[in-house]
């Protein structure tokens, strides 16, 4: 389970900082006050236009960032107090591909498992189960610099899975990827919601969000301008798609509906 | 711990099959230096060589057809028909090696038994010239003076009244330290920092441009096992650098051509168990402390040249205690062993001697390891910073 309670995060500003954003605030809350939460067994997804604080609030949540404000705990443990506790748990995913150019999606795969502490033996089968439901296994002895783009995010998707974790993070995971790879994504994210992990991810395209989403939530400069489930939502917009809600939602600045 | 092994081994793998860094910590350290020693030292002595066979063109000014016949040798050329003006241009022309020009009285004062006074114009940029020709001159002095001293019916003791002797007591080991004692270190200290500096842009700025960072942040090892990891990998390339200067150098020595026979043997002494501890005892900590100061400065970097700039001026800072250390005068002392780099450089030039004292020497390790100590806080410190590790 992810809990979000009262969660900021403020940046200082320098003073070429405020002269380009127009404005005389000494700092700037790139995530204001944001709360909810994210259920095992459920596809939460966030949404919200370039720079709303998306991507912020999912590094916080993956322990990369520290919240200013706030409290998160993830699997039970809190982000500041327990940050190894957490990434433990984890597995992170974003949309850029990156990964290392000299090593083999094998060697990747290993250092990860190696990192999070991984039984050898429990360690061969996951890495062979993922790599036979990736098609991975053809390229497997091949340099990272050597694949497609469309290789080296199943090569990602590996990576993050490789240790089981219970919780799953994806920002934008589907972003730029051609058809067939990010129906392998969404399939893999259907897989992770049977096996009742938790899951969050950020993303633009509404397909998607409209074919996996449970809960969704909104962010607009910052702010959760909307948080429900999916039924709800669908019910309160039926006669509008979800990019025109969402669009209606972020310029009227929204209401909170809590989830 | 293990935790670090692990970002270690996967951080050498990753960074020894770059093929810029074994090239700069590897393969240049180890061959070029001994190339430059074979190389410059065959083609000095072959351009040595050439000079001295090279016949020299010599105008004489004055009445000096006697002279002529003195001076004359396979070696020399003799023009005798230039007015000094157009000899001095010919000169700068390089038409002309070198100009003999006597004094009106010079033959009349010789034959008077008095000091005859000649100029020799010529350019010291003409290599051996002035030892030749003055080899010459001084061979004609000593016959005139042979037949002084036959006139003056006088013993040449009368002329000399003493003789010195010269005795170099310093043992071979000694004369090694002050040649190539302070040559070595500024050589392995470039090298090391050279060789660190890339793994140091690679593994922290590269890391961060290409978003692998946020990945490994995101994994169960913590901002201070990643960076120890890290800095343990440069500080390794550092080290292996400056092993293969020193490998390089041994072996270039060993190869030069007409090395005497008990320098020869006091390199071979020199590369003991002893020499290589000590070394590496003050070697360890230095790479630590490169690894440090890099790690600190390239962490501000968003990109691998803007990396590239920083880092570059620091190589002028390095080099500097290095060469100081090269200076004849500048000693090891209690003031210059707590000064990095130029410390190492000192008792390097002390350990080659085989000089070194012992108490000072285990002040510049500890004092190397506490500047790695800091070097390696100040990198933490940055490391810890979210706008730092992030692009």
């Amino acid at each position: 389970m992810i809990q979000l309670q009262n969660v900021s995060k403020q940046y200082t500003l320098s003073k070429q900082q405020q002269k380009e954003l127009q404005t005389n605030a000494s700092s700037v809350y790139a995530v204001n006050k944001v709360s909810f939460n994210c259920t095992p067994g459920r596809v939460y997804s966030l949404l919200g236009a370039n720079g709303a604080g998306k991507t912020t609030t999912l590094r916080m949540i993956a322990t990369i960032l520290k919240p200013t404000e706030g409290n998160i705990m993830v699997g039970g443990e809190n982000v500041i107090d327990h940050p190894e506790k957490v990434r433990q748990k984890i597995g992170f995913l974003t949309g850029s591909t990156n990964l290392y150019d000299r090593l083999t999606p094998g060697e990747i795969v290993q250092y990860f498992a190696d990192l999070h502490g991984m039984d050898k033996v429990l360690f061969e089968q996951r890495k062979d189960m993922l790599f036979t439901h990736l098609n991975i296994h053809e390229f497997s002895k091949k340099r990272i610099a050597q694949l497609s783009t469309g290789m080296k995010q199943k090569v990602s998707i590996a990576r993050s899975m490789i240790h089981d974790p219970s919780i799953v993070i994806f920002d934008e995971p589907t972003s730029g990827l051609d058809v067939i790879t990010a129906y392998s994504i969404i399939e893999l994210i259907k897989q992770c919601k049977v096996e009742g992990k938790t899951i969050i991810f950020s993303s633009h395209i509404m397909s998607e969000v409209d074919l996996l989403c449970d809960d969704l939530a909104i962010i607009s400069k910052g702010n959760l301008i909307y948080a429900d489930t999916m039924t709800n939502f669908r019910s309160q917009y039926i006669h509008q798609s979800l990019t025109e809600a969402f669009i209606d939602i972020v310029k009227e600045g929204g209401r909170r509906v809590p989830v | 711990m293990n935790t670090i092994l692990t970002v270690l081994k996967k951080e050498l793998k990753d960074t020894l099959r770059d093929k810029r860094t074994l090239i700069s910590a590897i393969i240049i350290p180890a061959l070029i230096i001994p190339v430059l020693l074979i190389g410059v030292t065959k083609l000095q002595s072959s351009l040595m060589k050439k000079e001295g066979d090279k016949q020299l063109k010599i105008a004489l000014i004055g009445n000096t057809e006697n002279f002529k016949k003195q001076m004359e040798d396979p070696g020399f050329k003799m023009f005798t028909n230039y007015k000094i003006d157009d000899a001095k241009s010919a000169v700068a022309k390089d038409s002309l090696d070198a100009i003999l020009e006597f004094q009106p009285d010079f033959f009349a004062n010789v034959d008077e038994l008095k000091s005859g006074k000649m100029n020799l114009y010529y350019k010291s940029t003409n290599l051996m010239l002035y030892s030749r020709v003055s080899e010459k001159l001084e061979a004609i002095k000593s016959q005139i003076l042979e037949e002084r001293i036959k006139t003056l019916n006088i013993s040449k003791e009368t002329l000399t009244p003493f003789n010195v002797n010269k005795v170099d007591i310093s043992t071979a080991k000694e004369v090694l330290g002050k040649t190539i004692g302070g040559f070595l270190p500024y050589i392995f200290i470039i090298f090391c920092f050279t060789a660190c500096m890339y793994p140091a842009i690679d593994l922290i700025t590269g890391e961060k441009e290409k978003g692998t960072m946020e990945t490994l942040l995101s994994s169960p090892a913590s901002r201070f096992q990643i960076l120890i990891g890290k800095m343990l990998t440069i500080t390794i390339v550092g080290l292996s650098a400056a092993l293969m200067t020193i490998v390089g150098m041994v072996v270039g020595l060993k190869f030069l051509p007409n090395i005497p026979a008990d320098f020869l043997a006091t390199i071979n002494d020199m590369v003991s168990a002893k020499f290589i501890i000590m070394l590496f005892a003050m070697l360890i900590p230095l790479s630590i402390f490169f690894a440090g100061i890099l790690s600190a400065t390239v962490i501000r970097a968003k990109s691998f040249k803007e990396a590239q700039t920083m880092v570059t001026p620091m190589m002028f800072v390095i080099i500097i205690p290095a060469m100081l250390a090269m200076i004849p005068g500048v000693m090891l002392n209690w003031q210059t062993a707590f000064i990095p780099i130029l410390n190492i450089a000192l008792a390097t030039k002390e350990i080659i001697a085989g000089t070194i004292n012992m108490a000072m020497y285990a002040a510049i390790v500890l004092s190397l390891i506490g500047f790695a100590l800091l070097a390696a806080f100040v990198s933490y410190r940055q490391f810890s910073k979210e706008s730092m590790v992030l692009k």
